[in-house]
């Protein structure tokens, strides 16, 4: 079946294809076509121009260029008038279709490094998501995308999980850490209504790897939470994101809101997968057109606050090994989880290397927006992930974390490929590894735990603490609270003067901020730990903007002892110090007793 | 398409390196694929998965969820991952002679 334009034949497919992109263009997407000058800032950027010199169709502005001459043709006045002269083009055949799936699916994983490496701020990942979506309405795409996006359709999950299998595998999990535990109270609780945390996953932690769930639900297990994993409405991945599909996307997505919202739950927590984080968290509202009525979160905040707040402690010591964390395009680039992650492998591992370029800039790890389902780009795959394999190599590290799943099977193929010989991992297995699991666990809600602290005054007596802020308002509230609990107090408002009062006082604790001007907090803690005579002086960093903390992680000296967030209320303030004092046994003695 | 060669003949496999065709399948490929995938000798363990994998495969069409797996085989989870390091999915599966797994694997 064909049309006729004027006096060329046009395909059924290529016509519907040009239906769809009109009823898809919004402003994003139009600002991006428009707003390219050519100036070749995206070109470098890219892992596969870097891999394939001198080839200009792996350009990002060239393979932009091949949706944007459509949209010229059919859209912008002047490829409708002067088509020759701003190389306006249209599709006409169903070849022209496998053209531009080569590109939109072949030659890029939508990573969005050029996006941000884009002075006009063009955002070729999201029209050339746009451009794959054009292609799967008239069923143009790989096979493995469509295989996958068949079975999240039909099954609601994308491994073809069936529920039976599902819950007898988390039954079987539940079991063995039971087992581990010694400890019959450990469940994987099913359908809890009004459970603090709902916990999702990725079918393949089910499906192939369930070592990941039992690690998980050992972590919620000790840190006493009150969670549940939905029997329906689990799969938190979506390949609505990699296919273009905005209706999959939102099927996907409204599945899970609608199993939180069924349980009450307060909170979703997502495991450790970056595409799937994205859609859920980020993306999935708009496509699902909902409003949301819970809060959503990464796994990987949830166990940084879990030993941040004391509910679970953990022995570095487990995880000696060289390690050093590739940031997942979807979590860092395009949903900011930069520093958590970083902040939890300090707390967990005890030799961190950090990866170049790293956070934003990171690279992908090649097996990014759906590329590992489709094998027949597998070759290009690994010839682009050279670059990654420069970049592992280069960290001197045995092990690299990640906090996604698709990143752990594009890493693992790269390393296997180019012979690195490194381990892949994710946060959630080093966390349950350093776990410290008490003869017998004991449960207690933090807020009691805070109230105890706080009740238990005079605790601090013969400690010196040394405040460093340059807001007064904080200065007196941390001197306040601080003094009441009997600790001797000195107090420094910018960073040459807390390095002198620090060596000449020698306190217990600083407490330091990082923002403030002049000598910034990163240059203060340097300072303090090349120099012998307070080097060994421990250190709370105080921030109020969590990307400053690169200021302190990206120094090669030992990091500091704990971070503390602002605002910052009196309980926090003191589990913190006191867990950094390590008062918190004699704290638990004391509490014991007075019972 | 390329192929894959193991003592003197070939077979296609897809660019993941997982064979085209089932049936082509024998015991002697088996061998040669696990050597790709960090096993060098096959044991009474490592066969016992791979023959549960294929019976399965053969009957249902898909492969088996881990759970099955090692219930079937007897086999604790652990175990399997010091059989196979590269995993069920991408390991056991691939010297079964399956296709690769649909999906985020």
């Amino acid at each position: 079946m064909s049309v006729q334009t004027n006096g060329k034949q046009r395909s059924h497919k290529a016509e519907m294809a040009l239906k769809r992109m009109k009823s898809k263009l919004n402003r994003q997407v139009v600002g991006s076509l428009v707003g390219c000058v050519h100036c070749g800032m995206c070109t470098d950027s890219c892992h596969y121009v870097q891999t394939n010199p001198g080839d200009v169709t792996y350009a990002p502005a060239w393979k932009a260029d091949r949706l944007r001459k459509i949209f010229k043709r059919e859209i912008d006045w002047t490829g409708r008038v002067f088509p020759w002269w701003v190389g306006a083009k249209s599709v006409f055949s169903d070849e022209d279709l496998e053209e531009l799936k080569d590109i939109a699916f072949g030659k890029c994983t939508n990573c969005r490094r050029c996006t941000i490496n884009c002075p006009m701020g063009v955002d070729f990942a999201t029209f050339n998501r746009m451009l794959r979506g054009m292609l799967v309405s008239v069923g143009v795409m790989p096979e493995g995308v469509a295989v996958v996006s068949k079975d999240q359709w039909e099954i609601g999950n994308q491994m073809g999980v069936l529920k039976e299998d599902y819950l007898d595998t988390l039954e079987w999990m539940a079991d063995e850490m039971q087992i581990e535990l010694d400890d019959e109270s450990a469940q994987i609780p099913i359908d809890k209504k009004n459970a603090n945390v709902v916990y999702s996953i990725n079918p393949r932690e089910v499906k192939y790897d369930p070592r990941t769930i039992s690690d998980a639900a050992k972590i919620f297990h000790m840190a006493g939470e009150d969670w549940t994993m939905p029997s329906e409405g689990w799969d938190m991945t979506n390949f609505g994101l990699f296919s273009g599909d905005d209706d999959l996307g939102g099927a996907v997505a409204g599945m899970l809101y609608d199993k939180v919202i069924e349980l009450k739950g307060k909170k979703l927590v997502i495991s450790e997968c970056g595409h799937g984080y994205r859609s859920t968290r980020c993306e999935g509202p708009n496509w699902a057109k909902k409003d949301v009525p819970f809060e959503m979160e990464s796994s990987v905040i949830t166990m940084l606050n879990y030993i941040k707040e004391g509910r679970i402690k953990v022995d570095k010591s487990r995880n000696p090994q060289p390690v050093t964390f590739h940031d997942s395009c979807n979590n860092a680039r395009s949903c900011g989880l930069f520093e958590e992650p970083r902040e939890l492998l300090q707390l967990v591992c005890e030799d961190f290397r950090e990866m170049y370029p790293n956070r934003a800039e990171n690279y992908c790890c090649t097996g990014g927006g759906g590329a590992m389902s489709m094998s027949e780009y597998a070759g290009r795959r690994l010839k682009s992930a050279k670059v990654k394999a420069d970049q592992l190599k280069a960290t001197g590290a045995e092990v690299v974390v990640t906090s996604c799943h698709n990143c752990v099977d594009g890493l693992s193929d790269c390393i296997k490929h180019y012979e690195l010989g490194m381990e892949v991992t994710q946060l959630v297995n080093l966390v349950a590894n350093a776990l410290v699991i008490p003869e017998k666990p004991v449960v207690v809600p933090v807020e009691k735990e805070a109230e105890k602290v706080v009740a238990h005054a005079e605790s601090l007596v013969n400690r010196t603490i040394l405040i460093v802020d340059d807001e007064p308002d904080i200065l007196t509230f941390f001197s306040t609270v601080l003094e009441d609990n009997g600790a001797r107090i000195l107090t420094a408002t910018d960073g040459e003067e807390a390095v002198e009062l620090a060596m000449r006082e020698q306190p217990d604790l600083i407490t330091l901020d990082i923002n403030m001007p002049g000598k910034d907090g990163g240059w203060v803690f340097s300072r303090l730990r090349e120099e012998k005579a307070t080097s060994q002086i421990p250190v709370c960093i105080i921030s109020g903007k969590p990307e400053l903390r690169r200021l302190i992680y990206e120094r090669s000296v030992p990091p500091p002892e704990g971070y503390v967030d602002k605002p910052v209320d009196e309980a926090m303030l003191m589990r913190n110090v006191r867990k950094i004092l390590d008062l918190s046994k004699r704290d638990q003695t004391h509490s014991v007793e007075s019972n | 398409m390329p192929d894959f060669e193991y003592n003197g003949k070939t077979v296609s496999v897809d660019e993941d390196g997982f064979i085209e065709d089932p049936d082509v399948w024998n015991e002697e490929l088996a061998a040669a694929l696990a050597k790709g995938e960090g096993v060098d000798a096959l044991t009474d363990e490592h066969w016992n998965i791979v023959n549960y994998l294929r019976n399965y495969y053969q009957q249902f069409g898909i492969a088996p969820m881990v759970r099955k797996l090692c219930k079937e085989t007897k086999t604790p989870l652990k175990r399997v991952y010091e059989l196979f390091p590269s995993g069920p999915a991408k390991g056991a599966c691939k010297v079964a002679g399956l296709p690769k797994p649909t999906g985020c694997v």
